[in-house]
């Protein structure tokens, strides 16, 4: 190219172009080379960050929750290692063990069918499919939201002891927190009312991260939202004001947990009883479809198609709007126990509300018409504003 | 063919209105092709593979090499600039009534040569910041290093920090920061770590550290622009005495991992991709106010402390939407918040080139109003001269709208 333009000096002359264009790229170059540098030592967030963070580890503690728990008797902590958060150790009769671990993983961390047949793996049980996982899942309350418990015993491969491990998921705040307990056969298996009550007590500290979505948000995409990462665009979303109600008789409130509007416990005769979750998201909430069938997955229930599903819908009138009303009734997986759903679904301008009544089976029915009353008289404060204006 | 001969039909290329017409043709395919490979592949890929790269690159099956399949976005916009520049040499000489298509030309180089720059120089970066907290650094929002930190000294440490595309590029790293290279024994671009069962058939995913109780998976890369990939690495050090051990870095493992070497302490830490600053902003006060009886936003800021100790600069500035903190050769925007409103996230730009579409806008629209009003003038002078009932000259009289209604005029 220099030659031709020291031939002939008429032609264009592109030289300095060329050189500008190629300054910038070069320019461009080696940003992404390894860097040497040294930073004064970072003061401590004026947070405590969560436990376990290394001190040059990236501030995860405005997304990771912070784990608090007391250790039931008999279970003896141990050091938790570098991947768990709290680890311990159960002895039972005869020298058997049993492990307890809980494990924070960013994002989804694997779907629940990757994770259970990890888990099958371990004990020697063949993987299941996608359609069986449901029947494999019992609902368990853990750190006042519900999540999914997985109970698999088998040989384990190499030893041929019998192991049994009992493993639940929570996902939570861009978080899928792991509970795990594994051993002996026979000493999991006692020890499985401590371990459910261990996860009801358990308690985790809001994430003050700026995304997250409420339990009953079905999940977003397949991978899952990482640590420290804000949104890409825009102001994360403002939670909903709560509605105003006339809470029906016989309805007991109780704290809902950052991510529910409100939470009411209804008793029926004996240990029969059913629950009333209220939540809202921003947008669709997900849409009607995917709420429906993952309560039907709550009641051990095929899937359905978006025309089936319509199929079930009972329209109510409400306040600003019409209500999706489904009633389905099933066994909650694990549990084996039967149980009914009536879920109501408000679409709204920028917000969807869901209302659920679950329970048993007389429960729910007993309460059914006070719930669709309920759901039926609740005012919106955006939506009354608007009417004022 | 003699070499005067190839360098004038080599220019006679360069400056041909088809290499035009064939450089726009492939930008609209290019566009087209991208807008729906983003289905599958994310926006930020495509825009990596397609667009700034001087080609398309696909590796067919069973082959070990990629090979080039169709010209990328560096190509089609660098022979189009090229194409402009010599084409405009060549047919265009200076002259008063051409001025304004000078202007409107070098007004559209400056655009693209403008993106270029942005697209070479730019960096976004998050800078995260909880009330009372102050930060001399943001963070990449995608992009992680592996930090490898001597926190010997207790009043600084010195570190050590390989981006994530090094990590995926070289197999060894060298600095002569570290008594030990990092060998790249394995990298993944989106994974997930899980404890590894103590009968597990497989092998631990390292020798040292936290992967001697984990295994380590490659994930599908995320294409959803809401969520972002989590990578892993595992890497071996090895001292001139011989190999430390292999450990797995990732953002999973929450614990520090030290390796001792040559009486010093080392920590691993795989971290989001760190932006250090010579100054420092903290947290004051985060509002997110809404309109009475609503949650309809009103108003969301940030009242920050500036502090830059080397100029002993000190003061407070308030950051709210549409007003940045220009600062530094960089811009601090609100982009986000925490939940409990005690939290902000600011976006930060760093855009050496940001003035250039500004100056671009300027040269063309003075380009075209200098050209309008050079031809105005003229059909106004026509028109007065000429005798009266005659047709004014009809091509004459319109303003060129573009370049490329310029190029037919002239030719």
């Amino acid at each position: 190219m220099v030659n031709y333009l020291s031939v002939d000096p008429g032609h264009p002359k592109f030289g300095w172009w060329g050189l500008l264009c190629l300054a910038v790229a070069v320019a461009g170059c080696g940003r992404n080379d390894a860097q040497a540098y040294r930073v004064a030592k970072e003061p401590a967030p004026p947070e405590a960050a969560a436990p376990g963070l290394p001190a040059g580890h990236p501030d995860t503690s405005s997304v990771q929750p912070k784990l608090q728990y007391k250790a039931p008797a008999g279970w003896q902590e141990v050091p938790p290692g570098q991947i768990r958060v709290a680890s311990f150790r159960v002895t039972g009769t005869g020298g058997k063990q049993a492990d307890v671990s809980v494990v924070p993983l960013p994002g989804q961390a694997g779907s629940d069918l990757d994770n259970v047949n990890r888990w099958r793996g371990q004990v020697g049980l063949p993987a299941v499919a996608a359609e069986e996982l449901p029947k494999l899942a019992q609902t368990v309350e853990i750190a006042r939201q519900e999540a999914q418990l997985y109970e698999q015993a088998g040989p384990v491969p190499g030893s041929g002891e019998t192991n049994r491990i009992l493993a639940a998921v929570l996902r939570r705040g861009g978080i899928a927190w792991f509970f795990k307990m594994t051993g002996d056969d026979g000493l999991v298996a006692q020890q499985k009312p401590v371990f459910e009550e261990f996860l009801k007590s358990l308690n985790l500290a809001a994430p003050a991260g700026p995304s997250d979505l409420p339990p009953s948000h079905p999940p977003i995409g397949g991978a899952g939202m990482t640590p420290a990462l804000a949104p890409m665009t825009g102001m994360a979303s403002p939670g909903a004001a709560k509605p105003n109600w006339k809470v029906p008789p016989g309805w007991e409130e109780v704290p809902g947990g950052q991510f529910l509007a409100a939470k009411f416990v209804i008793h029926g005769s004996g240990a029969e009883q059913a629950a009333v979750n209220v939540s809202s998201s921003p947008g669709e909430g997900g849409g009607f479809l995917g709420n429906v069938n993952r309560w039907r997955s709550q009641l051990g229930l095929a899937q359905l198609t978006e025309s089936e599903a319509d199929k079930l819908v009972t329209p109510l009138e409400v306040h600003g709007g019409k209500a999706m009303v489904v009633d389905m009734s099933g066994t909650a997986p694990g549990a084996g126990q039967k149980a009914r759903l009536v879920g109501a679904v408000i679409r709204q301008a920028d917000r969807t509300w869901f209302y659920k009544l679950m329970g048993s089976e007389p429960v729910v029915e007993r309460e059914k018409a006070a719930f669709t009353e309920f759901v039926r008289t609740a005012q919106y404060a955006g939506l009354k504003q608007t009417k004022d204006q | 063919m003699n070499q005067r001969q190839i360098v004038d039909r080599l220019i006679g290329v360069l400056t041909s209105l088809r290499l035009t017409v064939v450089c726009l043709v492939l930008a609209i395919v290019l566009v087209f092709m991208g807008t729906l490979e983003q289905v599958d592949l994310g926006l930020y890929k495509v825009q990596n593979e397609f667009f700034r790269g001087f080609f398309i690159w696909w590796t067919p099956p069973h082959w070990g090499m990629a090979i080039p399949v169709f010209p990328g976005g560096y190509l089609v916009g660098d022979v189009l600039v090229l194409n402009l520049i010599s084409s405009h040499f060549k047919r265009f000489t200076l002259t008063a009534d051409k001025a304004g298509i000078w202007m409107v030309h070098f007004g559209l180089i400056l655009l693209l040569f403008g993106q270029f720059l942005t697209d070479r120089l730019s960096r976004e970066s998050t800078l995260h910041l909880r009330e009372g907290q102050s930060r001399n650094y943001s963070e990449s929002e995608r992009e992680s290093e592996l930090a490898i930190i001597d926190r010997t000294d207790p009043m600084a440490d010195s570190v050590v920090a390989v981006p994530q595309r090094a990590l995926m590029r070289q197999k060894e790293i060298r600095q002569s920061a570290l008594p030990f290279v990092v060998k790249v024994r394995a990298f993944y671009a989106n994974s997930k770590v899980a404890e590894r069962a103590p009968n597990a058939a497989g092998p631990p995913a390292a020798t040292q550290g936290a992967g001697k109780h984990a295994t380590v998976e490659r994930e599908p890369r995320v294409t959803d622009m809401e969520q972002r990939d989590v990578p892993s690495a595992v890497v071996e050090l090895v001292a001139p005495q011989g190999s430390l051990g292999t450990w797995l870095v990732s953002e999973y493992v929450n614990e520090p991992q030290e390796v001792a070497c040559n009486q010093r302490t080392y920590q691993l830490a795989m971290r989001l991709r760190r932006f250090y600053k010579p100054f420092s902003l903290q947290l004051v006060e985060f509002r997110h106010d809404v309109y009475p009886g609503t949650d309809t936003p009103k108003n969301f800021s940030s009242r920050v402390l500036l502090q830059r100790p080397d100029r002993g600069e000190k003061r407070e500035v308030l950051i709210y939407m549409n007003n940045p903190l220009r600062y530094g050769g960089e811009t601090f925007y609100q982009a986000s918040f925490d939940k409990d409103d005690h939290g902000t996230v600011l976006q930060v730009v760093h855009n050496p080139s940001w003035l250039t579409p500004y100056f671009s806008c300027i040269l063309v629209g003075a380009g075209l109003v200098w050209q309008f009003l050079t031809h105005l003038l003229g059909f106004t002078l026509k028109r007065k001269t000429a005798p009266a009932g005659s047709a004014p000259a009809p091509a004459s009289a319109s303003a060129p709208a573009s370049a490329a209604l310029a190029f037919k005029q002239t030719k």
